[in-house]
């Protein structure tokens, strides 16, 4: 039998957990899928992080939280726990908090993308943050590339939707070695207009999604993390 | 395999009998659900060297291999077919006994294809008299390559081809996939509810334990 017309079947989306953000992608993140959220330092990229693992852990979905800071557990759940949609027990089940550091040091790419394989075949998460990707960049100077595509590659067909931050100097918007083998990029960008300091957030792309573009204001909350306000810039 | 894993296992042990009961079973999984689903099937329907096949549609089989060797699952007895190797420019490595396919399309064809391969004499890949169990990995992804009609067809045929002698399970969305849900669980085959397998499970407070310095994890 000739199959010409396809089942189309939707893609799969899981809720960010950023209010407002859903709204501007079809309902969430597509599932499963790589995305990369790009901001200068102080945008809030790990707060963005947090709350896509934390709206995962009340779903009962398994997350795993991959630092590339060589930062104690501690230190991390002192910040994380001045938001008040983290809860403590999160860090002790539905998030597990793993450190990449050593393997970084050890500056074996191949080692660390095996680390990271072993670790998401034990744990099994649904959600994934890597945080952030760019400091690897600055560890692998030489081969980063391939690292990336074969990261990528591999994070895509692990059933999880991967949430990557990368740091970037003020004027840049992305890191550019991954922004091409990433199925969405979210940028968080932070402008200083009569004397303060506002902060954006632009969906630039998210392949499969037909997605509201512009920049849209956003607030940070103890209570609620990140939030994307209604009013349009 | 952590406590929830061990529950649902538990949980399909109870549903499916010991040995699994044979012919089809429909089960309503979230999508977020399917690999670690499928991963405690795995254990379940392997256990005691049983044979089974399958069939990886959607990503390289390497991906289970190296899941089902962290997880410490032997996949011995288990044939895959892979029906996305042959366009993944992934090169990931894992040894299994595995047969490929062109592709993912023309699905319908698939039954014929593994009664072919079954057939052969001087086949060492699959036995189709062997077999326990067959799943397909998984039925919605098929979609994205197939129409309905064709993997209405392939589902029938497929159930067919093993005779009612081996546990087929289903897995599939149901909210978001009820066509192919209510397609899959037609003709009065069972379907068992996983769907709340997702569910935050109910936090209890764990006893703090006293671990010695030379232990893993301990003061250091």
């Amino acid at each position: 039998m000739e199959s010409t017309d396809i089942g189309r079947s939707d893609l799969a989306r899981i809720q960010t957990g950023i209010p407002g953000l859903d709204d501007m992608i079809e309902g969430g993140f597509p599932f499963p899928s790589v995305i990369l959220v790009s901001g200068t330092a102080g945008t809030g990229k790990t707060t963005f992080a947090l709350k896509f693992l934390a709206e995962g852990a009340a779903r009962g979905e398994q997350g795993l939280y991959f630092t590339t800071l060589s930062e104690p557990t501690q230190w991390m759940l002192r910040f994380s726990s001045q938001f008040e949609f983290m809860r403590p027990e999160f860090f002790e089940n539905e998030i597990v908090y793993e450190d990449l550091g050593n393997h970084l040091r050890g500056g074996d790419s191949a080692a660390l993308l095996e680390a990271i394989e072993k670790r998401i075949a034990e744990v099994m998460p649904q959600r994934i943050v890597i945080d952030p990707i760019t400091v690897v960049g600055e560890m692998f100077k030489d081969g980063y590339r391939q690292f990336l595509f074969d990261l990528t590659n591999r994070l895509k067909n692990w059933n999880a939707t991967t949430l990557v931050t990368g740091e970037v100097l003020p004027g840049e918007l992305y890191p550019p070695e991954i922004s091409y083998a990433v199925d969405g990029i979210v940028l968080l960008h932070l402008a200083e207009e009569l004397g303060a300091r506002r902060k954006y957030l632009e969906v630039l792309k998210m392949r499969g999604t037909n997605h509201v573009t512009g920049k849209h204001s956003i607030d940070i909350s103890r209570k609620e993390g990140l939030i994307v306000l209604k009013a349009r810039f | 395999m952590n406590e929830k894993d061990l529950l649902l296992f538990d949980r399909l042990k109870d549903v499916l009998g010991d040995p699994p009961r044979t012919g089809p079973v429909v089960m309503d999984v979230k999508t977020t659900q399917f690999v670690r689903v499928e991963l405690v099937l795995l254990r379940l329907l392997t256990e005691e060297g049983r044979n089974g096949i399958f069939i990886s549609v959607d990503r390289p089989h390497q991906y289970m291999v190296h899941l089902l060797n962290m997880h410490q699952i032997d996949h011995g007895n288990l044939t895959f077919v892979d029906a996305v190797a042959r366009f993944s420019s992934d090169c990931k490595q894992a040894e299994a006994r595995v047969g490929f396919l062109q592709g993912p399309r023309n699905i319908d064809t698939l039954p014929e294809a593994l009664r072919e391969w079954s057939s052969r004499s001087n086949s060492s890949g699959f036995d189709m008299s062997k077999c326990s169990f067959a799943i397909v990995d998984n039925l919605n992804t098929l979609l994205n390559f197939n129409s309905h009609q064709v993997v209405q067809t392939f589902l029938d045929d497929f159930i067919k081809t093993f005779e009612g002698k081996v546990t087929i399970p289903m897995v599939i969305d149901k909210e978001r996939n009820l066509n192919l849900f209510q397609m899959a669980s037609s003709n009065g085959r069972p379907h068992l509810d996983l769907s709340t397998e997702s569910v935050p499970r109910i936090f209890n407070r764990p006893r703090l334990q006293i671990i010695e310095p030379n232990v893993c994890g301990g003061i250091r």
